[in-house]
């Protein structure tokens, strides 16, 4: 799939996010104009970028619900139930659409002609009413990001020397948009003193384009020592749209555009627009009322999907921040090594520098919880109509921040968390009632800071886990042997195992067989934990941790044969050098230093390594659990800040290395996880 | 009738020629140095740095059940793309040399030899005749990657039937 | 008629890569090895565009670009050089020489034909 496809598909999806928060908002405060108009700009871009990126299907599909929004910006339809409904399930066809494989295609079409049927049928049925709704602004200008531009391109002579063909430099430059072309034969001289392979002619251009001034510098990147180029923003808007202007932008034979009085007129027009603008605003205000906190929120949003929007930047920024801390910690080294005072000096600012740039870097990857909330509501919202349950939900700490990959990582194990609430954890009303509970149930999701780590936890006041159930279905399940004993706690933390599933018919909605062990793993992919509280009858809290910092870690630079491995400082206690011969003649990987026996892991042995080993080598004695291992290297290198990036799916079974860090020298060096070490090769050496 | 032309990028693996739809493929690179990963299997060669990212790379003659690939000035790395269980991976191929891009239209595309011949058709999606008689085999390279075992190209009990057949002749 | 294309360099893979994208954009494209052979294909054929690479045996990109504009019939064809990030030097040199412009190492197919369509139309 190209990359213009791929950031379609990215857009269009957070395009769906904003669309769903706005329906939502949209239910509580049917009358407000501001979200009509988001939502029928939101369908407006899709169908356009639907058109451009090969989604033709969606560009037709949105057409009809730009229509029907159109109508209702114009006062012409009311806000209805249906229409909401009808909305929301657009924006999952939206989805399928965009996430359409070809194999569901006549799923898709069905679909399709259904919700076709029903948006005609508000479209022509007797729903136009003339109740006034407040001023709705008008969009065109606003949508458009197009500016005007004023460009001179003047060849010097020699240009067509090296092949340049300067009419192709113009042909490329108006194909961004729409433009005035002037050409100026002013320079050709007479007749004796004209060289055939010069370049006499040139030009100005006054261009109106939504592409950003980099595109039209783009253009002339060949020529930048060839050519006399002048590029000037003249407006921030179309130029050709400004009637006033369009005689000064006749051409005439050599006479130059009058740039001054053009941008003259192009001020006035932009003074007039804003006052226009700013005079519409306070009307609105005042008739908008309580619907500010709803706004703020939304608005959030979209300023949300501007860090997206640029996120290909953030990513280019990230790698950099990690390239500039790896140098970084490279020339640390070699300070120290030299014992220079001031070179010293000099890279303790540099450290301190490129910390604070980390960390700024870090906080604009970061991102509000609050953007999964959106998708949280809605599922509980149809689900909770699905099963027939009343269920409220309330989020805390939604501003709480997360990595972008951490929100990433965590979204499906939140929305398993929540399905299981709603599908088993929540009961019906009926049952709550007799249960002397209210008849709705809730569901509150919080989230807060504490310590290194990143707090969520749902909590629901359902039916609670019942431990003997718990205990009996594994045993049924052949998990535990029938005889174990088990506390309460310990039978609840039962639900993780594979192959466990607490319900007793297994429900559409949750019921595809994903079970807490499923979502065990997917948040320690991310270096979380996720724990389990319940009461029986009061209700049940599953709690996930997760590390602020996913991606830098302090480590200590390690060899073994010719790989460089990292260990995390936070586990390693103390270091001893060590002979290759004591390694070899311990009995048992158990090893004596100074007068206390330690069990050792010899990684040449484990990792299957058959080069000579040095005379001399380290143990580096780790802490596991409440005891202290030792691990043995060939030699240690020092200490390393590494910015810690993914080996990747095909790796996954390689989890004694927690990831991969790329080195000053541009090479891969091996982060281990030495308590996946510890527990990988304490099994193998038990067989 | 239209026909729906496909671009494949030929390249050899000891003494065969295999091609791969060009839209897998998105790079081809020198040979750099890899970092091997302890404790993979052995045809997991191990990991590079490829402009900040770590890219896993597979001897893939090995997971054929070749012998291991022998650095040559021609030896390449073909970065592909590749579906695994719905994700996609980038991941990169050691290959022998490249050889050549074509084109291929649909009706061109000679389906694998079937039973009594020596490769398995999951992994190969067709076959081309090419100019010279030899066979070029149109690797689907997702299957190869889904599989976490060697990669058996060929049938083991029709493997010793083609071995006695070529003994006799 | 579709235009010609000339991709000159030593290495095979980038000369395939090359040769597949413009084929398939709807260029003819001829190939060479290193300038000595560009040489020689050039000896009375008319080509629209030159691609090539700057470190060859035998000829280097830079000889192979003055080459072309000094030959009657040649110099005012487009010539892109091939070139890397850390090259700032060798790039103005090329240019000096009389090359038309520059594709960065690594690309990709599109950034290959953006460069293409700047020179040739």
């Amino acid at each position: 799939m190209d990359n213009f496809q791929k950031k379609f598909l990215e857009e269009a999806s957070d395009l769906i996010n904003q669309l769903e928060q706005a329906l939502l908002t949209l239910e509580q405060d049917t009358q407000n104009p501001e979200l009509v108009d988001s939502i029928f700009r939101i369908m407006h871009s899709l169908k356009g970028g639907g058109g451009m990126f090969g989604f033709d299907n969606i560009s037709s599909y949105t057409h009809k619900l730009e229509n029907m929004y159109d109508l209702v910006r114009q006062k012409k339809l009311k806000v209805t139930r249906e229409m909401l409904d009808i909305t929301f399930e657009s924006a999952d066809h939206i989805t399928s659409m965009l996430n359409d494989d070809g194999t569901k295609s006549n799923e898709i079409k069905r679909n399709e002609e259904i919700l076709n049927r029903r948006i005609d049928a508000i479209l022509d049925g007797d729903n136009f009413s003339d109740t006034s709704f407040g001023p709705a602004e008008s969009l065109e200008q606003t949508v458009s990001g197009v500016k005007s531009y004023y460009v001179k391109v003047k060849p010097y002579e020699h240009i067509q020397r090296n092949g340049t063909n300067p009419f192709f430099l113009i042909d490329e430059l108006v194909g961004l948009g729409k433009h005035k072309v002037n050409i100026f034969y002013s320079n050709i001289p007479d007749f004796e003193n004209f060289v055939l392979d010069d370049s006499y002619l040139w030009w100005e251009i006054i261009l109106s384009t939504d592409k950003d001034e980099d595109a039209i510098k783009d253009v002339f990147i060949f020529v930048e020592d060839d050519c006399e180029i002048v590029i000037q923003r003249i407006s921030e808007s179309d130029i050709f749209e400004m009637p006033k202007v369009a005689p000064l932008l006749d051409c005439r034979q050599d006479f130059p555009f009058d740039l001054d009085k053009i941008k003259a007129i192009c001020q006035e027009e932009a003074v007039k627009e804003k006052e226009k603008s700013e005079a519409e605003n306070s009307e609105n205000k005042a008739k908008v009322n309580s619907g500010d906190e709803h706004i703020k929120k939304f608005t959030k949003e979209s300023s949300i999907s501007g860090i997206r929007v640029a996120s290909e930047k953030i990513d280019d920024l990230m790698n950099l921040v990690s390239e500039l801390i790896t140098t970084q910690a490279g020339l640390n080294l070699y300070a120290e090594k030299n014992k220079d005072a001031e070179l010293t000096r000099i890279t303790e600012n540099l450290e301190n520098i490129s910390r604070q740039l980390r960390d700024t870097a870090f906080s604009i990857t970061l991102i509000p919880i609050d953007y999964l909330v959106v998708r949280f509501r809605r599922l509980v919202r149809d689900l909770s109509r699905e099963v027939g349950k009343e269920i409220e939900f309330e989020a805390r700490g939604a501003e709480t921040e997360l990595d972008k990959t951490l929100i990433e990582g965590i979204s499906e194990p939140l929305m398993h968390i929540l399905r299981n609430s709603i599908d088993h954890g929540i009961e019906s009303a009926a049952e709550r009632m007799a249960a002397g509970k209210t008849p709705s149930g809730k569901i509150i999701l919080q989230a807060y800071y504490s310590g290194s780590q990143v707090v969520i936890a749902v909590t629901d006041d359902g039916a609670g886990m019942d431990p003997k159930k718990i205990k009996r279905k594994a045993i049924e399940k052949g998990l535990i042997a029938a005889d174990s004993q088990l506390s309460d706690k310990e039978a609840i933390d039962l639900i993780f195992m594979p192959g466990f599933s607490t319900s007793e018919k297994v429900t559409n909605i949750s019921g595809r067989g994903v079970g807490m062990d499923v979502v065990k793993r997917k948040v320690s992919d991310i270096r979380g934990t996720v724990q389990v509280s319940s009461s029986l009858g009061e209700g049940t809290t599953i709690t996930i941790k997760l590390p602020l910092t996913l991606s830098i870690i302090d480590g200590m630079l390690v060899r073994i044969a010719d790989v460089d491995y990292i260990i995390p400082l936070s586990v390693i206690d103390t270091i001893f050098a060590v002979e290759h011969e004591k390694i070899v003649s311990a009995f048992q990987n158990v090893i004596n230093i100074e007068g206390s026996q330690y069990p050792f892991y010899y990684l040449r042995d484990e990792f299957g390594l058959t080069d000579s080993a040095p005379a001399k080598e380290e143990i580096i004695m780790v802490k596991y659990e409440d005891r202290k291992i030792g691990i043995v290297v060939d030699n240690i290198t020092g200490e390393y800040q590494a910015v810690l990036k993914p080996l990747g799916k095909l790796y996954r079974n390689q989890d004694i290395f927690s990831g991969a860090s790329i080195l000053g020298d541009g090479t891969v060096a091996l982060v281990l996880d030495t308590h996946k070490v510890i527990n990988q090769f304490t099994k193998y050496n038990e067989l | 009738m239209e026909q729906e032309t496909n671009s494949y990028i030929s390249f050899m693996l000891g003494d065969e020629y295999f091609a791969i739809n060009v839209g897998k493929v998105l790079n081809i690179l020198q040979l750099v140095q890899i970092t091997k990963v302890p404790t993979a299997p052995d045809y997991m060669k191990g990991v590079i740095n490829l402009r900040g990212t770590v890219l896993p790379i597979i001897d893939i003659r090995m997971k054929f059940g070749m012998e291991p690939i022998q650095y040559k000035r021609d030896t390449v790395i073909l970065v592909l793309n590749v579906e695994i269980a719905n994700e996609v991976v980038n991941a990169g191929i050691l290959v022998d040399s490249v050889k050549e891009v074509f084109e291929l239209q649909q009706d061109e595309i000679l389906p694998p030899p079937g039973i009594g011949s020596k490769y398995k058709s999951k992994f190969i999606d067709g076959v081309r005749k090419m100019s010279d008689e030899r066979f070029v085999m149109l690797l689907n390279i997702d299957t190869v990657f889904s599989t976490d075992e060697l990669v058996m190209l060929q049938d083991s009990t029709e493997t010793k039937e083609a071995q006695e057949a070529e003994k006799h002749e | 008629m579709a235009k010609t294309i000339l991709i000159v360099d030593d290495s095979e893979s980038i000369r395939e890569v090359v040769n597949f994208t413009l084929q398939n954009a709807g260029f003819e494209v001829f190939a060479a090895g290193n300038g000595i052979e560009a040489q020689k294909f050039l000896d009375g054929r008319t080509i629209d565009l030159v691609i090539t690479d700057l470190h060859m045996p035998e000829m280097d990109g830079i000889g192979l670009i003055k080459y072309i504009r000094a030959t009657a019939g040649y110099n005012r064809v487009p010539i892109l050089f091939l070139t890397t990030e850390s090259q700032l030097a060798k790039k103005i040199e090329a240019k000096d020489a009389g090359a038309t412009g520059w594709i960065i190492k690594p690309f990709v197919p599109a950034k290959l034909l953006a460069a293409i369509s700047k020179v040739i139309r």
